[in-house]
């Protein structure tokens, strides 16, 4: 008996090219397409990145500071401290937050949310000015639990970092390898659902609240 | 499939008349009308290049189902690189098999679930309860539509259908007994209880299922988007996560992935991009401290296959935007439920009969008004008010029409290729139906019209036709 | 008649041949004498062969090629004679225009001839706007309007602005803009006769939101529409009119409005 992979892509063949044969070029051709893949039509918009992002990520209902990498900890603190919140956090990883020497004011795990996690503080791989959207990678010390579990979402992210399309950061998830990666989630404001009378309601399982800090 | 066999043969005609009986669907139905379609119309508005963005989302998908096989292969290949799993099912039984094995195998007790509309398709959840799990939908709008014991009635927002107090209702009978005793009423206290409820299945389960929006051959990543983030702690915290798809999901490449998230979002809420858009290929890897030790991808085909090359073709480029629901009149009028299969709509009109057989299905492709507005909304192209004329061609064709109908429409139909005849067999009735509504200027019952006078009047025709006035008139040649 | 013609600086008028569709016909002459009006005063010469009933579209619409091919075909030839083929029908338009073209793409000895009825075919409306230069001097309609964008005029053949166009040149009329004036009324043709109860929900809320405008008259180009909707509003007991936009634009409103009564003024 025919296996149902092969019944399938058998019936996909037939029904595409009247029993014209797959070829390994064929195969070849697509491939090729794939790898050089280009972006296709793109909005346009005329603001710097950093300007569009803000006020995208605003418009999604995420709060941001302007901050010095010499600030991650302070900004933090600030932010955490302004919400009532205990200046501790689970902590993720990245060129920023590892350089970060932490002072006894904060109170870091380096492990994976669990469900009672209050606060988490991640580093962005990138962010999509054109929708204010923040681009996460997993990694050995970056669950991505980290991500969905925690009430409350910190993210730092380098302006330099901030590209104009998705595509952008597609092509440096690509030139840093990073594509292999198990997670890349891209985050656009808090968690929200409209499922209870077509009305947005935040905080549905993801974070209730998403504040991104901008070093320059 | 006895599951499905006995959902589909409640006659369509008595699921919509107990919908446009029932007042709190009417009066959900009624709240949700028009939010959907004003968001999409104000995210439509501030794109010009959106049109554009349309056409380069259908060549894509044209462009995939015209390589199909190769580009499953394709992806198949990467999955299998990244250390994950791919199974192929020729149908929904097939599938649920796979699944429960996997389930089984693993020894899951718990099971949660994104939303996954070809999970509904497979009836995967009474398939895993019989063998012994815990099927949690996580969801909000399923999990509410699990509570009730029902099916989503919307592919985008399962629970439109429900009001507040229904929902308040349901929490209170199902969440009592866990120590939620208090009655919730308000929307952030209802959204709040089912956090925290829901938070203790995320990370109790063994299993996840997750559906996919995409599957991009480039990484071998299924793309899911959500606004919740339930999909995400579904494909993050179990040990093993299995993705159900359609075998028509496949996308090359990252950069077309770009163009059909463009007009995801922005047609099925009006947003511009839902809160998550999480790409997972494969297990943890070597080093992470999380993630899925096992990875499997069940692909579906189910009647797709057959699909291909054929006048229905354009069906397979949809993305389950929801769109062309949010713009069907009778949709709004009577929900989900009462097209009686898992997909509702104009896009579960032209599916299901493809899917599950034409005779299967006779009502949905002439519940419509034809008004063409699914069509123009639809962010693939797919001419769907087309695609459903096809439909009734193909009944007429197969003769699965009644015998009375056609006699009725051919006799018609003979009359009116005799257009002398015609005005002279018109002109008694017409004069009649004129005597009996002269006065009033409409007739409120009239045989023949059906239930056409059970909702409005019938305005009273003229005593002689135009054609007859305007040629003994003989005003011209 | 004061009449100015764009197009052609009239010695010969154009021709023109009505389909007068069959719902004007048996329901509502006045809206095909309307147009023969219109179109006269505009300075076209206007043929009503009595060799015409129906479009067809019932029979499509239920997938009946075979009735609807020797329908169209009567059409088509109904009409070879004339310059240009107009009606008083979105719907029946896109029919002629749209469909008859489809059904006989492969059909090498009708198709032409199909396509060659279809160039010439054109609604009512447009067909005043963009193809004559229509004066409405000394027309009047006092009253407050509201526009029914019927569906097939609307999506297949891009007709919006063309019936707006003219009623703002109609001396008294005041436009009140329907919300969702582009969603669907219910009608459907044959689709009202088949799911009645769910073409009834529709048109329950379409006449909702027609209250909401304040309006006292709904317009609009098709006579299904017009007819599920005044049908609706009457036996909801609403007072308001409701005319065919040819019937406004011709002047003929003092008679009784689409499902009042005669006696009623």
């Amino acid at each position: 008996m025919k296996s149902a992979r092969d019944e399938i892509l058998g019936t996909l063949r037939k029904s595409l090219a009247a029993g014209e044969p797959r070829t390994a070029r064929r195969l070849e051709e697509l491939r090729s397409r794939i790898q050089n893949s280009l972006p296709q039509v793109q909005p346009h918009f005329d603001d710097d990145p950093l300007t569009r992002f803000c006020h995208k990520h605003v418009a999604v209902h995420g709060t941001y500071d302007r901050i010095r990498s010499d600030g991650i900890e302070a900004a933090v603190v600030r932010h955490l401290t302004g919400l009532g919140l205990d200046t501790q956090w689970h902590l993720g990883s990245g060129p920023l937050l590892d350089q970060t020497r932490w002072t006894d004011q904060a109170f870091v795990y380096r492990k994976t949310a669990d469900k009672n996690t209050k606060v988490a503080v991640s580093e962005a791989f990138a962010a999509v000015a054109e929708t204010g959207t923040l681009v996460l990678c997993s990694g050995p010390a970056v669950p991505s639990s980290q991500n969905f579990l925690p009430d409350d979402h910190v993210i730092v992210v380098e302006s330099h970092r901030i590209v104009r399309h998705t595509e952008d950061a597609w092509a440096m998830l690509r030139d840093s390898g990073a594509t292999s990666r198990r997670a890349v989630n891209l985050i656009t404001g808090p968690s929200k659902t409209g499922d209870i009378e077509q009305t947005i309601q935040y905080g549905a399982h993801g974070p209730r609240r998403l504040h991104v800090l901008i070093v320059e | 499939m006895s599951l499905s066999a006995s959902s589909q043969r409640v006659e369509f005609q008595e699921r919509a008349r107990q919908a446009l009986g029932s007042a709190s669907l009417q009066r959900a139905m009624a709240k949700a009308r028009g939010g959907f379609v004003d968001h999409r119309q104000d995210a439509v508005d501030a794109l010009p290049e959106f049109d554009a963005i349309r056409d380069a989302a259908r060549d894509i998908k044209d462009h995939v189902l015209a390589n199909l096989d190769g580009y499953l292969e394709l992806y198949e290949q990467k999955v299998i690189e990244n250390g994950g799993q791919v199974h192929w099912a020729r149908d929904a039984d097939e599938a649920s098999r796979i699944i429960a094995g996997i389930c089984t195998e693993a020894g899951a007790k718990t099971v949660t679930k994104g939303k996954s509309m070809v999970s509904e398709e497979m009836y995967l959840n009474p398939v895993l309860e019989a063998a012994g799990m815990t099927v949690v939908e996580t969801d909000l709008g399923e999990y509410i539509v699990q509570l009730a014991g029902e099916t989503p009635s919307h592919i985008i927002a399962p629970a439109v259908h429900k009001t507040r107090e229904q929902i308040t209702d349901l929490f209170h009978q199902h969440h009592s007994p866990l120590g939620y005793t208090d009655r919730m009423t308000q929307r952030e206290a209802l959204v709040n209880e089912a956090r925290s409820v829901l938070r203790e299945r995320f990370v109790t389960a063994d299993v996840g299922i997750t559906g996919a929006n995409f599957l991009v051959a480039e990484t071998g990543a299924n793309v899911i988007v959500t606004n919740e983030g339930n999909g995400d702690l579904t494909s993050c915290l179990p040990r093993i996560h299995i993705i159900t798809a359609g075998i028509e999901k496949v996308i090359p490449s990252l950069d077309d992935l770009s163009v059909l998230l463009r007009v995801l979002a922005r047609s099925a809420t009006g947003q511009e991009f839902s809160s998550y858009t999480s790409l997972y290929s494969g297990p943890r890897r070597i080093g992470d401290m999380e993630g899925p030790e096992a990875y499997h991808v069940v692909l579906l085909d189910n009647g797709r296959s057959r699909l291909l090359g054929g006048q229905y073709q354009p069906m397979l480029r949809c993305i389950r935007c929801g769109a062309c629901l949010n713009h069907c009149p009778v949709y709004g009028a009577i929900g989900g439920h009462a097209y009686g299969w898992v997909y509702p709509g104009p896009m579960g009109s032209v599916l299901t009969p493809l899917l599950n057989g034409f005779d299967q299905s006779l009502d949905l492709p002439n519940a419509c008004t034809l008004n063409g507005r699914c069509k123009e909304v639809c962010p693939v192209r797919i001419p769907l008010s087309d695609l459903l004329l096809k439909h009734r061609l193909e009944q007429h064709d197969r003769r699965l029409n009644t015998v009375l109908g056609r006699f009725l429409l051919s006799a018609w139909a003979w009359l009116v290729c005799r257009p002398r005849l015609y005005q002279g067999v018109m002109a008694l009735p017409l004069w009649v139906m004129h005597r009996l509504g002269q006065r009033r200027g409409v007739l409120s019952r009239f045989p023949g019209a059906g239930g056409w006078t059970d909702s409005r009047d019938l305005p009273t025709p003229a005593p002689r036709s135009f054609l007859r006035q305007w040629h003994t008139r003989n005003l011209r040649p | 008649m004061q009449y100015v013609v764009t197009e052609i600086e009239t010695k010969t008028p154009i021709s023109v041949g009505l389909f007068v569709t069959c719902l004007a016909d048996l329901m509502r002459p006045q809206v095909a004498f309307a147009a023969v009006s219109l179109l006269e005063r505009a300075g076209c010469r206007v043929r009503v062969p009595r060799e015409q009933s129906c479009c067809g579209q019932p029979a499509l619409n239920s997938g009946d090629r075979a009735s609807t091919t020797g329908i169209a075909k009567n059409v088509i030839q109904a009409f070879v004679q004339d310059d240009y083929v107009v009606t008083p029908s979105g719907s029946c338009a896109d029919t002629l225009i749209n469909k008859y073209p489809a059904l006989f793409r492969h059909d090498l000895q009708w198709a032409s001839q199909a396509q060659s009825l279809a160039d010439k075919t054109f609604e009512l409306t447009s067909f005043l706007t963009e193809k004559l230069d229509l004066n409405l001097e000394g027309i009047s309609y006092p009253g407050v309007c509201t526009y029914h964008d019927s569906c097939s005029g609307l999506r297949e053949l891009g007709i919006q602005q063309q019936p707006r166009t003219l009623l703002a040149d109609v001396e008294g009329l005041t436009l009140s803009e329907l919300e969702d004036s582009s969603v669907c009324c219910g009608f459907g043709g044959l689709f009202s006769v088949k799911y009645p109860d769910i073409s009834g929900r529709i048109v329950t809320d379409k006449c909702a939101q027609i209250q909401h405008t304040g309006a006292d008259t709904v317009l609009g180009g098709d006579l299904g529409c017009l007819l599920n909707i005044a049908g609706r509003l009457r036996r909801e007991g609403k007072g308001l009119k409701v005319f065919h936009i040819a019937e406004v634009l011709a002047g003929m409103t003092d008679g009784p409005a689409i499902g009042e009564a005669e006696d009623q003024t």
